[in-house]
């Protein structure tokens, strides 16, 4: 409804950020504000400052290397990414967002809050885990990277520390990718998610939704039975709420994944 | 994407000797309320400032049951810029509780503007806090320190007939009211039948239309009159002064409610009366306007639901034809913690009491019982939705189980175009319809013949496919003598609507209404009528925006609820312009010299008939009567200014027999829906839908088919994923729109409407109310489903009005457990 | 590298230019966007209809960009160029767009209008002649709860051409 009183403040830099946001210990990056407004808005949670990082330039853009690998700032928007020339080279990327919420949250949603934000229901981070992106970190010593699948600690909680921030997302080259999702009406929140990705070796298969973190699994094969198997050796344990049972989101996990891979195998040539 | 079919011709209204002259009524005329609202330019009640005013913010339980052991606000008043608050303990004191419409033991239920002593639902207002800004008086809520002692809570209709849990200690029991109704012979039924289908369980689940724009006011208090004027979004103010103004021990006058537009209704804003109350002791304790926007999660934690309704023991009697004879059933209906308009819905239903069906023989036991959760209002379709959702799930597994063809057997069932004016069971008459032919036009419109083709190509492509058809009625324009079948003390029955319409000096017809549009369309269509009736066009007719209780236009019943304003509202307007008409060919009489019967009204003028040079046109007559009137016969009683109340035909009900006429009109509304279901995941999509409607005599078809868009998205949403559902504590899981799913433009099926116009014989101009649409596509759905899914004898029983995914996949894993809901004896 | 000199605030002024008018205002940092367009502006026409970003009532167009409003701080908007509702009209004279959703029936109880029009207007700006799906899309983020669209993708298809 209302936020709480806060402070405000929007660096021109990324060290004055960087700044900002390791002096207050309250201190939260505000990126599209898509999450965190209405988090704010709840009162669920009241950080006692806002680090706006609209004014940084160094976390946009949308690059494509020589050698296939697609950056994407972490500040760039879904709408961006929709509408990328560059991401084209990755089709699942603009394919997934074109798929979150609606017009208006594309426009200012992020990547990187998307990411950070971690909500068990999002839709980028099993698809981060899927392609085998890579993270980068900055924080008092510098930059680091970080794998996807180390990259999400908890719910809402990731590697990223605070008075850190992720400055950009490396994905590798690829384009067999498949993603599977049961929102609640079209291009609504996930009841389950499931992203899968067929690098040279085994098929990469992350399911969103189930845990605090994306699940990553590594089926034998492609094979639909295979990846039933794989799924159902994971020994899920979802969570029940109003839209779905743990039973249901379990078996939502081992079709949703199924689905992902076949998807992925079909784009395969 | 509309398919016209038969459409009456249209009526010439305004029809002299020799003359037909094509009128506005049935013609889609530009919307008066457009120009405003596409700029942005309406007045919404969140949009009207005051001087100094103050925010309300109230403070709302946390638990769905509890002692209130201590409020101290001290601390929010030290907030700075805090004007002031509101406890429970200063109500008590102020106000008496609201005016209870049951019977006991649901008569002595003390409820009033907050919580006294007892919470008895999660949100419900402990205290209020009026501050210079909204951010503040949110601040200064959480200040505010409320000792609780939690109690155990009872969270389900049948539960709380048990009574370990009761809600208010003043009625000693859970129970609002309960009777039953018995028409007919339901025993023979019983005896006659070759085959006898039970269902053990039914459930129309909760939810509601949740209107866009919340609910909200702003009051401002006078000192001197004691007059309380409340701007507000409250959509039957007649009634609502009828609670507040007992409870704030004045007259009825001291309330004056003024709107102007309103974003959406639907029920969902007839019991704002204890919100209000407590803004009008603020605005009189603080002297200053207070204003109260009512959030998002308030509205679905705490201010209504519709009514969630449980059916045991179905009985259906059927003869081996397909012919049913009726049913009996026991209802219990959850009203949450406070009834407040209800026990109504423990009768309105019985408007409809055989639905669209011939049935003579019906017995249902009633019970209605409080429960920890938020209380319910009259929402969209009201009571009527919940028991015609019952007799489609009869006629649908009746059909299933006996391997009837569902349109063979809704059609030997159905009412026939030849029995109106039909009386129902319980003597209400349906006064006109053919729901066959409403039926065969929307089975057209979805290519019904082409149905198993494509059941066969759904299933090539991994899909079960259902086939649904959801016949419903729009019962409108109550007679609430029928609250008097609950409660033979209750003074109320019959209906009013008041319009007034003037010529003004310079000519201006000005039109004022009693009823609260909040969409509908009312300054439009009331212009069409005036127009056809004074012989001018609607631009000239100026019809005031709102409502305003200072207008004078309203009476008791008075606002926009119940499908009625085509006939209620109408009839007023109509009624009032019929007399001016009256009076102005009776002035332009006295001044030409001539009888009032030589005089016609036709663009913009009073005339001699045949001899258009003898003109006086509208100004004329206006300035003569009011500024230029010397020399005007004496005994000439006309005064330009008519107020007219109208009064639908209505007797007392038969109170012994619960036997009469409950409403005037019954708009028909049949609907077809083809879905398809992924068996894997339990998701499925509407891949056609079709709604066919026959309202009588349609004012504004536009304004008509908007009514039927709107209706069929509402249920659709409740059909697939709009369900109020709560945690063990009382917490209400669905309290927003993040998790209460309403469809967007791209959750809507392809949607194809049609439509026929029977008359009514009842209604002034032939029109019946229509709006709220019966849940018809709540109906059709779940037949839908029930086609998809289930299979005679095996297959699973789609036993509950919503069926998000997660339904749709249960009943798929463990039909037994559903199937075994559902017995058949036969003979 | 040099750390710059970003300093926090608790309010601050906000200068937009919001229809072609420019505005200034003390605000605190925490004062949402919509309520600063409607309480502190004065320009009621963009509504508010939920709490968690769902049903784009506050729709409005921020530097070109069509966003909700209600999850955006009033100081995130410090400089920019806004358009509402109130905007779309030039004086009397309103715009293809308006007169096609009061010829074809798109509102009723108007309350999701003003964020309808504007969502169409961002969809029309970059889409000469929309498809009908196209057209669902540009608006799922616009709840309504009278019409059930029908008439709202016929208006603005009906003003694309």
């Amino acid at each position: 409804m209302l936020l709480r009183e806060v402070e405000y403040a929007r660096p021109a830099s990324v060290q004055d950020a960087l700044r900002l946001l390791s002096g207050h210990e309250g201190a939260r990056a505000l990126a599209g504000g898509q999450t965190l407004i209405n988090v704010m808005k709840a009162r669920a949670a009241s950080p006692d400052v806002l680090v706006d990082l609209s004014a940084l330039d160094d976390l946009r853009g949308i690059d494509l290397g020589a050698d296939g690998t697609l950056t994407l700032g972490a500040m760039v928007t879904y709408t961006e990414i929709v509408e990328s020339v560059e991401a084209r080279a990755r089709p699942i990327l603009g394919e997934v967002c074109s798929q979150i919420a609606d017009v208006q949250v594309r426009n200012r949603g992020t990547i990187g809050g998307n990411l950070c934000s971690n909500d068990p229901t999002n839709h980028l981070p099993p698809l981060m885990v899927a392609l085998g992106a890579t993270m980068t970190i900055l924080g008092a010593d510098g930059e680091r990277q970080v794998p996807a699948d180390e990259f999400f600690l908890g719910v809402y909680m990731t590697a990223v520390a605070p008075g850190e921030l992720l400055m950009r997302v490396s994905i590798p080259p690829g384009r067999s990718d498949g993603f599977a999702s049961v929102p609640i009406g079209r291009d609504g929140t996930c009841i389950v998610n499931a992203a899968a990705s067929l690098g040279g070796g085994s098929p990469r298969l992350a399911i969103g939704c189930v845990d605090a973190v994306p699940v990553l699994l590594t089926p034998g094969s492609v094979e639909e039975d295979a990846v039933r198997e794989a799924v159902r050796g994971a020994n899920l344990d979802p969570p029940s709420d109003v839209h779905a049972s743990a039973d249901y989101r379990r078996h939502l996990a081992e079709v949703l994944a199924a689905r992902a891979v076949q998807q992925a195998q079909e784009r395969r040539h | 994407m509309t398919e016209t079919t038969t459409v009456s011709p249209a009526q010439p209204l305004v029809v002299e000797e020799g003359e037909e002259q094509r009128g506005f009524i049935g013609q889609n005329i530009p919307r008066k309320e457009d120009k405003r609202l596409v700029q942005g330019q309406g007045v919404f009640v969140d949009d009207v400032k005051r001087h100094e005013m103050g925010y309300v913010h109230f403070v709302r339980s946390p638990y769905a049951h509890a002692r209130i052991k201590h409020v101290d606000v001290a601390k929010a008043l030290e907030l700075d810029g805090v004007y002031g608050t509101l406890t429970g303990d200063e109500v008590a004191i102020l106000t008496d509780p609201f005016f209870e419409l049951s019977t006991p033991p649901g008569a002595h239920i003390k409820d009033y503007a907050l919580a006294v002593g007892t919470a008895r639902h999660v949100g419900d207002p402990i205290a209020a806090v009026v501050a210079s800004t909204r951010e503040l008086a949110r601040d200064a809520a959480e200040l505010v320190e409320v000792e609780y002692e939690p109690l155990p809570l009872v969270l389900d209709g049948e539960e709380a007939l048990k009574y370990d849990v009761v809600l208010h200690e003043d009625a000693g029991s859970n129970t609002v009211w309960s009777g039953t109704f018995d028409w007919g012979d339901f025993d023979a039924a019983l005896a006659e039948a070759d085959h006898v289908v039970k269902i053990e369980r039914l459930h129309f689940d909760r939810f509601s239309s949740t209107p866009l724009e919340c609910s909200g006011c702003l009051v401002e208090y006078n000192r001197g009159t004691g007059q309380w004027t409340i701007y507000g979004n409250h959509q039957m103010p007649g009634v609502g002064a009828i609670w507040m103004a007992p409870a704030l021990r004045v007259g009825l006058d001291k309330l004056r409610f003024v709107s102007q537009d309103i974003g959406g209704g639907f029920g969902n804003k007839i019991t704002l009366h204890p919100q209000f109350t407590a803004c009008c002791l603020l605005a009189r304790k603080l002297n200053r306007p207070v204003q109260w926007t009512e959030w998002r999660t308030d509205q679905h934690t705490a201010n209504t639901h519709g009514n969630e309704r449980t059916f045991l023991d179905v009985t259906v009697p059927v003869k081996a034809d397909g012919t049913m004879l009726g049913f009996s059933v026991r209802a219990i209906d959850d009203c949450g913690a406070f009834p407040r308009y209800e026990p109504l819905g423990c009768i309105i239903w019985a408007q409809v009491t055989p639905g669209c069906y011939r049935w003579r023989n019906v017995r249902v036991d009633f019970t209605q019982v409080c429960t920890n959760k938020s209380p319910v209002a009259p929402n969209r379709g009201y009571s009527r939705m919940q028991h015609l959702w019952l007799t489609e799930r009869i006629v649908d597994i009746v059909a299933q189980e006996l391997g009837l063809d569902p349109v063979a057997v809704r059609k030997k069932n159905y009412v026939k175009h030849e029995e109106f004016p039909y009386e129902t069971p319980n003597g209400c008459v349906y006064d006109s319809g053919d729901y066959a032919r409403c039926l065969d036009i929307a089975l057209g419109l979805i290519g019904y013949d082409k149905i198993e083709e494509r059941r066969v190509d759904a299933e090539a492509r991994g899909k079960l496919l259902g086939v649904g058809i959801g016949s419903t009625l729009d019962s409108g324009t109550n007679n609430f003598g029928q609250s008097m079948i609950l409660n033979p003390e209750l003074q109320f029955s019959g209906n009013n609507e008041v319009a007034t319409v003037k010529l003004d000096i310079f000519g201006e017809i000005v039109v004022t209404l009693g009823t609260v549009p909040q969409g509908q369309g009312h300054e439009t269509t009331t212009a069409q009528v005036v127009a056809d009736i004074l012989g001018c066009t609607p631009d000239d007719v100026n019809v005031r925006a709102g409502h305003d209780s200072y207008w004078n236009s309203h009476a008791g019943f008075s606002g926009t609820y119940a499908s009625q304003f085509a006939v209620t509202g109408l009839g007023a307007v109509k009624g009032a312009a019929d007399k001016l008409a009256d009076e102005m060919k009776r002035l332009a009489a006295a001044v030409f010299g001539c009888p009032p019967d030589a005089i016609e009204l036709a663009e913009s003028q009073a005339r001699i008939k045949g001899n258009p040079e003898a003109a006086l046109p509208f100004m004329a007559l206006g300035a003569i009567l009011n500024a230029n009137n010397a020399g005007l016969p004496e005994d000439l009683d006309v005064t330009l200014n008519v107020r007219h109340v109208y009064r639908p035909p209505f007797e007392k009900p038969d109170l012994e027999r619960k036997y009469g006429n409950l409403t005037l009109t019954y708009a028909t509304q049949v609907h077809a829906c083809v879905l398809e279901v992924d068996p894997e995941t339990g998701v499925y999509e509407i891949v056609d839908y079709a709604a066919v409607d026959d309202c009588g005599k349609r004012i504004h078809p536009q304004i008509v088919e908007g009514q039927v868009h709107g209706a069929t998205a509402q249920a659709l949403g409740a059909a697939t994923h709009e369900i109020f559902t709560y945690d063990e504590q009382g917490n209400l899981l669905t309290p927003n729109f993040y998790d209460y799913h309403v469809p967007h433009a791209l959750d809507m099926p392809p949607m194809q409407t049609g439509f026929i116009e029977s008359e009514s014989p009842f209604t002034p101009l032939g029109a019946k109310g229509m709006g709220e649409g019966g849940g018809a596509g709540i109906h059709a759905v779940c037949a839908g489903l029930q086609d998809a899914l289930g299979r005679r004898g095996e297959g699973p029983i789609v036993w509950r009005s919503c069926n998000p995914y997660h339904r749709v996949w249960e009943l798929l894993q463990k039909p037994g457990d559903t199937r075994r809901l559902v017995s058949v004896e036969s003979r | 590298m040099e750390a710059g000199t970003a300093q926090t605030v608790r309010s601050q002024t906000v200068a937009v230019e919001v229809n072609g008018v420019q505005y200034e205002r003390e605000v605190d940092a925490r004062r949402l966007l919509i309520h600063f367009i409607r309480d502190d502006l004065g320009l009621t026409g963009s509504h508010i209809g939920c709490d968690t970003g769902n049903c784009g009532a506050c729709s409005i167009i921020v530097d070109g960009t069509l966003l909700k409003s209600c999850m955006m701080l009033a100081v995130q908007a410090d400089g920019a160029g806004i358009e509402t509702v109130e905007g779309l009209a030039d004086g009397d004279e309103l715009t293809p767009l308006q007169q096609a959703f009061s010829e074809h029936h798109a509102l009723q109880c108007g309350y999701c209008t003003p964020g309808m029009l504007m969502s169409a207007t961002a969809l029309l700006r970059q889409s000469k002649s929309p498809s009908d799906d196209e057209i669902r899309r540009a608006i799922q983020g616009n709840l309504c709860r009278c019409t059930g669209y029908v008439n709202i993708v016929e208006a603005i298809k009906a003003a694309a051409k």
